[in-house]
């Protein structure tokens, strides 16, 4: 801005120093100055309309359910999430299909004037789907909140779906991304294990398997999903970074076109946990998944087990802080074996969720590990852990919760999920609260509870060395 | 591919379409290429990027149908024959069904030269 205003503009060095006065000079060069800054620039730091809460506010605009959280900062991330995962896909394959239609030609521009238009803004365009949710998601700056509400709105609406485009290019990429996959052993045996554990629903493969390449999907088939998937009801819009007034005022203004209803409603039956064993001979490296049923989310509301998060920092497997295997139960097992890793997880969705300890490594290790991985989930439920490793494991899962809450983009797709399958949106502090409020006789009983349950099973890799459910002790 | 036409302009007046189509009628007969069973869209040169990717854009049965029109021509030709006069070209069929597809790749690609040479100007 200085550099422009020293610089000789033609008018001053046409005219003489003389022939104007000291004052028209100095009006002269306020004027130039003035046009390099706007009086509507801001520098970064002055950019704080927004508050410091992590809770959302949720409102409810022209039948579109929004949720903001306004942060202080000058950029903002806005997502739409559908309730459209592969959960509820009507043929195998549709929310990864319809995932890779998102940004592509509208009625109104080409896929292409999308593209560099959001790149002139600085703006980034997402699309992705986990087993409940797709999500369309922008990132942009805090003033470019009209632009991206309105390309969002578009998309839902007036995408057009051409077969050109799903031959030339979506096909491809989805052939590319199933390659990617069946190289992939741990995708492959969590895949595994959710279809074992929960059949269909929750159970669909998280893309499209194999067995059933493109014989379901296609231009049309997708087109029809999305009138289903698209509509008023099935969708929240979630923003980080944005006043909700801001919100509402966009969502209203730009979502008009999305239909109200849908031609047919996207329907998963209540979730059933059944458990069972599955293994898969793989020649690339070894994974091995042992779940129980666990926990549905925080949004989803009764359900909602904090104890089943608590057990799951307390088996962990991956260690938190550096130089020591930590003081998870399982991370003290695997490093007895070398090569081994293992690590637990709880996925959770909004009505059931699944805890899941995977181990990777060698096919001798993951042998070993298991066995004694086993051992330590009935330490647990006869009690026999210590009141510092208890203590320990609902510090980290209380801080595990509340990062997730507070980190934008979890919070966003958990917010927008608890929203379109009818719960609360994420409210961090009573996430907080639920966890810390866990004992020691509840762990317990939890622990119990899951050996007592079917175990899902699931092994990918050498068959010969990788261990029966049986041999480990558990029933399936 | 699309070399200069008229045909817009004119179409847009019907005073002018409706003297001149007894003419576009009679010169579109005596091209000779009715009477070997092709359609106009068909004697649109392959040897170029959009045509090609036009071809493979075009739905499966119009695909088919094509290359059935060229091979029969192909061969009335060789046979220095005119097909039979039931299985000339009808002149309602001799629809475009190539050349919106061609329009449009070359609109992309306009696009496409646009945006790589656009030019900004910050809002005052």
């Amino acid at each position: 801005m200085k550099i422009s205003g020293q610089r000789p503009s033609p008018f001053r060095t046409m005219i003489s120093r003389s022939a104007i006065g000291r004052n028209a000079q100095l009006a002269l060069r306020r004027q130039c100055c003035a046009k390099a800054a706007p009086s509507n620039r801001r520098g970064l730091a002055a950019v704080s309309s927004g508050s410091t809460s992590f809770s959302y506010d949720s409102a409810d605009v022209a039948g579109v359910k929004t949720a903001s959280r306004d942060v202080a900062g000058p950029t903002t991330k806005l997502a739409v999430v559908v309730k459209a995962g592969t959960r509820y896909e009507s043929l195998p394959g549709l929310t990864t299909g319809l995932e890779q239609f998102a940004f592509k030609n509208t009625l109104r521009r080409s896929a292409l004037r999308i593209t560099r238009e959001s790149e002139l803004l600085g703006g980034q365009l997402s699309a992705y789907h986990t087993r409940e949710s797709l999500v369309l998601e922008a990132k942009f700056l805090r003033e470019d909140l009209p632009y991206f509400t309105e390309l969002l709105g578009e998309v839902l609406s007036q995408t057009k779906y051409t077969s050109y485009e799903y031959h030339e290019e979506i096909e491809a990429i989805i052939k590319l991304s199933q390659k990617k996959l069946l190289a992939d052993v741990s995708a492959l045996a969590l895949n595994s294990a959710h279809g074992l554990a929960f059949h269909r629903g929750l159970g669909t493969p998280l893309s499209p398997s194999s067995s059933t390449p493109f014989k379901y999907m296609n231009e049309q088939s997708i087109s029809e999903f999305a009138s289903a998937a698209y509509s008023k009801a099935n969708i929240a819009v979630v923003a980080n970074g944005t006043s909700q007034a801001e919100l509402s005022k966009n969502v209203g203004q730009f979502f008009t076109d999305v239909p109200a209803t849908s031609a047919f409603t996207l329907s998963s039956d209540t979730s059933k946990y059944y458990g069972g064993e599955e293994r898969i001979a793989h020649g690339s490296g070894n994974s091995m998944v042992i779940a129980f049923p666990g926990s549905s989310s925080f949004t989803a509301g009764g359900s909602y087990k904090p104890e089943i998060a608590v057990l799951a920092a307390l088996l962990g497997g991956k260690s938190s802080i550096k130089w020591s295997p930590g003081f998870s139960l399982l991370s003290k097992a695997a490093s007895k074996f070398p090569g081994a890793s293992a690590a637990t997880t709880h996925f959770a969705y909004s009505d059931a969720g699944l805890l899941t300890i995977q181990f990777s490594g060698p096919a001798a290790a993951i042998r070993e590990a298991t066995t004694e991985a086993i051992k330590s989930v009935k330490s647990i439920s006869e009690g026999s852990i210590s009141k510092e490793d208890f203590t320990k494991a609902v510090a980290l899962a209380k801080y595990r919760a509340l990062e997730e809450g507070q980190r934008t983009d979890a919070g966003l797709v958990a917010t927008g999920a608890g929203l379109v399958h009818g719960g609360k949106p994420f409210q961090i502090d009573e996430v907080g609260k639920s966890i810390a409020a866990v004992s020691a006789d509840k762990l317990k009983s939890a622990a119990k509870a899951l050996l007592e349950s079917k175990a899902t099973v699931s092994a990918v890799g050498d068959l010969y060395v990788l261990p029966f459910a049986e041999e480990i002790g558990l029933k399936v | 591919m699309s070399a200069p036409s008229l045909a817009s302009a004119i179409k847009s007046r019907p005073w002018l379409a409706k003297r001149l189509m007894p003419l576009a009628n009679w010169y579109a007969n005596a091209a000779g290429y009715r009477k070997l069973g092709l359609r106009a869209d068909d004697l649109i040169p392959e040897e170029s990027e959009a045509v090609l990717l036009a071809l493979k854009r075009l739905p499966e049965k119009e695909a088919y149908d094509r290359v059935f029109r060229l091979r029969r021509a192909f061969q009335a030709s060789l046979a220095h024959q005119l097909l039979p006069k039931e299985q000339h070209t009808k002149p309602e069929d001799d629809y475009q069904y190539l050349s919106p597809i061609i329009k449009q790749i070359e609109a992309e690609a306009k696009e496409r030269d646009d945006w790589d040479s656009v030019v900004i100007s910050k809002k005052a």
